[in-house]
């Protein structure tokens, strides 16, 4: 066995690597020696030729969608991912060579662009796959998602607990907190990564550090930032046990935050690992009719 | 104000029991403190956490006493006014607020959420945390793109071909046409209908037709007659063969020697000897000799050339007699002085830069070659190429130097030679007779002397038929002459375009000592700079460079 991580890329000694290279290579070399009395176009013999192959690569290419639900088969899932990459690209000199570098403002230029925004779609998605999950895996500490939520409930609790026991004004700033703690959300917050739990965190923090440094602020909290007020209390004379809970608590928010904070971090990671699906799927399907058409209106018009 | 207060007790099995109690005060305060009207036990309920006020029966005001706020309705609040019905959630309790009934002017149910339905309710306040959960998807986009790229590029383009009208009406408004498919900009001359495929795209899933060519291009000609070559046997020779559009202005002209070359090769047995055509498939290295239009004349006269194969030392006749080497030489004398003559003094290439101009007697050969025929009138000449004319322009010359007088030759009568002063009587009739007589004799004379002898046949060869007896002065026949003219028929060459050529590269003239040595060049000739289409440091030549496709001189392409 291999010490080295098989990734998608490098699957098999990167078999579909080189069998994309030397696709791409006789390609090329059957474009370089051909040479039609017209200019080079997708009406010649090689023109055809190439058609065909580009147009069955994408036909495979979209099978990929059905081959990667089915959870039958013998061939496992990463080398046929690793064949969608690899033919993938090299689709986009086939294509190209297909069509002998021809562009205008017609279909089937758009089918050609629509196909390139697939293929790059599916580039950014390669990435993703080689950087999010070890950033997962090492985000989420060898626990799992469900884990830190629980963890995160169970701390709420003790957080409750203690500031019940230090006054009601701390018992409210947590509760506020607990229901600031937003993980996930719409399409743009998962992809943010933002969660509101540290707020109140680093406004305590803030606060107390400012009125460590200055006894000066005479007003008081303002109304409606307890905060403040919470640090006014803590700061006007209370006895040491109640200080001594108050800081038991920052400890506990503070261990809820990077609690927090990670599974926003789990979240936004796989979203990111998703979102280019959501691109690449449905301009997938485009570039098929966009096949069809091209396909049909060059013969209709033959 | 009295509050009615309803406890919901859960006992198991879903039975349930009520507890009631009343309540008076104008505001219905929820917490954790003891002294609530509502206590809560939970931890997650702040002392005073919440209160009521009753506005009206049925009508209430809700507000949250903390910063976290309060969850009424299932959305988060400080302060609403809300009617009966409305629920308030706080921790794992539930408030319902009620229509008073009788004797109480507001009413709550508390009730406390079991495990399931603490569950239930934050799960449904749980914010997605995956994409799936989001309002994005694949399947309807896929859908819709799918469908809108089909029905966009293929189907409403389409329905344009079969509906007329549509295209014109979807065009206006922006929307892809058939025009959609051009796959590359037309042919310049086909621009003008070139926004309605269907003039060349009759049928659908058929390609290009020729009738669709030939419905405009009615003149053009055909190739070879079908009805003597088995034609569609040979190869395909479609007008799209050749000339496919679509490629901008780099012309539809295919040029590709392939095209030709698929076809002849081996016709000979492949038309059943119809055609005796040699293989010609690449200018340098499989094409026949050329075949020269020698000149010839047909039994009436008529310049009718003969197609022979070019060979070493064939002989033309071109009715004339001509050494290019002596004409070439320097310093030649002329009747002007000293000349020197090039290939341009004769040969000169006519307007359109393809052939040569005929050599012209007056212009080219006058000066040196003089017509005079009498020392005593060194002026006078007798005209060219008009044989007919000479006899009677000596006739008429003599005549009257017969009747002027004054003609001193010794072979002339006496009278004719004695100068006649003015005053003096008129000849005789007897001796105007006799000075005729001896003017027409003299006449001929001449004549005979002109044409063998002292002009034409310098540079002609005259003849004499049999039938014309020995009368002097009749019956000269000159041979007829061609110089120049177009002597390859079945291809095209341009002077023009080998203007950077000397004439002596290709025709040996200097050396010519005989009008009957053919001084068009051979294969071999053109060779050395020509090749096919795939001649290395050669001009590259295909076969349409010299040679026309459409050749036929009797045949159209429509009436095939």
């Amino acid at each position: 066995m291999n010490a080295r991580h098989e990734s998608i890329l490098n699957h098999a000694g990167s078999r579909w690597l080189w069998i994309s290279v030397a696709l791409c290579a006789v390609s090329l070399l059957a474009y370089a020696l051909h040479s039609p009395a017209v200019p080079p176009n997708g009406g010649t013999w090689l023109g055809y030729t190439l058609g065909t192959i580009a147009g069955l690569l994408i036909l495979w290419l979209m099978f990929f969608g059905i081959r990667k639900r089915s959870y039958s088969g013998t061939s496992n899932l990463r080398g046929w991912l690793s064949a969608h990459v690899y033919l993938g690209t090299a689709l986009i000199l086939i294509a190209l060579l297909h069509a002998g570098f021809q562009v205008g403002w017609n279909l089937h230029t758009f089918f050609l662009v629509l196909m390139l925004l697939v293929i790059f779609s599916g580039f950014f998605g390669v990435y993703c796959y080689l950087r999010y999950p070890t950033l997962m895996t090492r985000n989420r500490e060898s626990a799992t998602r469900s884990a830190m939520l629980e963890e995160i409930a169970e701390l709420d609790q003790n957080a409750l607990a203690l500031a019940d026991g230090i006054d009601p004004k701390v018992h409210d700033i947590v509760l506020r907190s607990i229901q600031n703690t937003r993980l996930g959300g719409g399409v743009l917050a998962q992809l943010r990564a933002h969660d509101d739990s540290d707020a109140a965190l680093a406004g305590i923090r803030a606060a107390l550090q400012a009125r460590e440094k200055s006894q000066a602020t005479a007003g008081g909290a303002k109304s409606g930032q307890t905060i403040f007020a919470m640090v006014d209390f803590l700061a006007s004379g209370t006895n040491d046990r109640q200080a001594e809970a108050l800081r038991k608590l920052i400890d506990l928010l503070s261990r809820k935050k990077a609690l927090a904070s990670r599974v926003a971090r789990d979240i936004q990671y796989q979203a990111l690992m998703e979102i280019w699906l959501y691109f690449h799927v449905p301009l997938a399907f485009a570039t098929v009719a966009a096949l069809f058409a091209h396909v049909v209106s060059v013969f209709f018009y033959w | 104000m009295r509050w009615l207060i309803r406890r919901v007790l859960k006992q198991g099995k879903g039975a349930v029991s009520y507890e009631e109690d009343v309540h008076f005060g104008d505001v219905l305060s929820i917490g954790r403190a003891a002294d609530q009207a509502i206590f809560l036990s939970d931890i997650r309920a702040a002392l005073n956490h919440a209160r009521v006020t009753a506005l009206s029966p049925g009508r209430y005001t809700v507000e949250s006493l903390i910063l976290a706020g309060i969850r009424v309705n299932g959305e988060l609040t400080y302060s609403a006014n809300v009617g009966a019905g409305a629920v308030v959630e706080i921790a794992s309790t539930r408030i319902v607020l009620l229509d008073p009934p009788r004797d109480f002017e507001a009413a709550v149910e508390i009730s406390t959420l079991d495990k399931t339905e603490q569950e239930a309710a934050k799960a449904r306040r749980a914010k997605p945390t995956s994409l799936k959960e989001t309002w994005l998807g694949k399947r309807a986009p896929s859908w819709i793109l799918f469908l809108l790229v089909l029905g966009f590029g293929l189907l409403l383009p389409a329905a344009t071909h079969f509906v007329p009208g549509l295209g014109k009406l979807l065009g206006h408004a922006g929307l892809p046409t058939t025009a959609s498919w051009n796959p590359g900009p037309l042919d310049a001359a086909h621009r003008f209908f070139g926004d309605d495929c269907k003039q060349c795209h009759q049928t659908p899933f058929l390609t290009v037709r020729d009738t669709a060519c030939t419905s405009c291009h009615t003149q053009m000609a055909a190739h070879a007659d079908p009805a003597r070559f088995n034609l569609p046997q040979l190869g395909e020779a479609r007008c799209g063969s050749c000339h496919q559009d679509h490629l901008g202005l780099n012309g539809m002209v295919n040029t590709d020697q392939k095209l030709c070359a698929n076809c002849h090769t081996d016709l000979k047995t492949r038309t059943q000897n119809a055609s005796e055509l040699p293989d010609a498939r690449d200018f340098g290295k499989t094409h026949p000799e050329f075949r020269v239009r020698l000149p010839a004349w047909d039994t009436n006269g008529r310049f009718a050339p003969q197609l022979t194969t070019l060979t070493a030392g064939l002989k033309e006749n071109s009715g004339l007699k001509f050494n290019h080497a002596k004409h070439l030489e320097p310093n030649l004398n002329a009747p002007s002085g000293r000349r020197t003559l090039t290939c341009a003094s004769c040969h000169q290439p006519d307007a359109g830069g393809l052939a040569m101009k005929p050599v012209d007697f007056e212009s080219m050969c006058h000066d040196c070659h003089t017509l005079g025929f009498d020392t005593f009138a060194p002026d006078r000449q007798v005209p060219h190429a008009k044989v007919a004319e000479v006899v009677y322009m000596l006739d008429d010359y003599y005549a009257r130097r017969a009747l002027e007088g004054g003609y001193t030759e010794a072979s002339a009568p006496g009278f004719v030679q004695q100068r006649r002063r003015p005053g003096e009587a008129p000849l005789s009739q007897q001796q105007t007779i006799e000075a005729l007589s001896w003017a027409r004799d003299k006449s001929r004379q001449v004549a005979d002397s002109v044409f063998t002898g002292r002009a034409c046949v310098t540079c002609h060869t005259v003849t004499r038929p049999n039938a014309a007896g020995s009368t002097p002065g009749t019956g000269w026949q000159i041979a007829p002459v061609r110089v120049s003219g177009i002597w390859y028929g079945e291809a095209k060459f341009t002077h023009a375009k080998h203007s950077t050529m000397d004439c002596k590269d290709c025709h040996k003239a200097a050396e010519s000592k005989s009008a009957s040595d053919l001084l068009i060049p051979d294969i071999a000739n053109c060779r050395q700079c020509h090749a096919g289409a795939n001649g290395g440091s050669k001009v590259a030549s295909t076969c349409v460079d010299c040679h026309r496709y459409h050749q036929s001189k009797t045949l159209t392409l429509n009436k095939l």
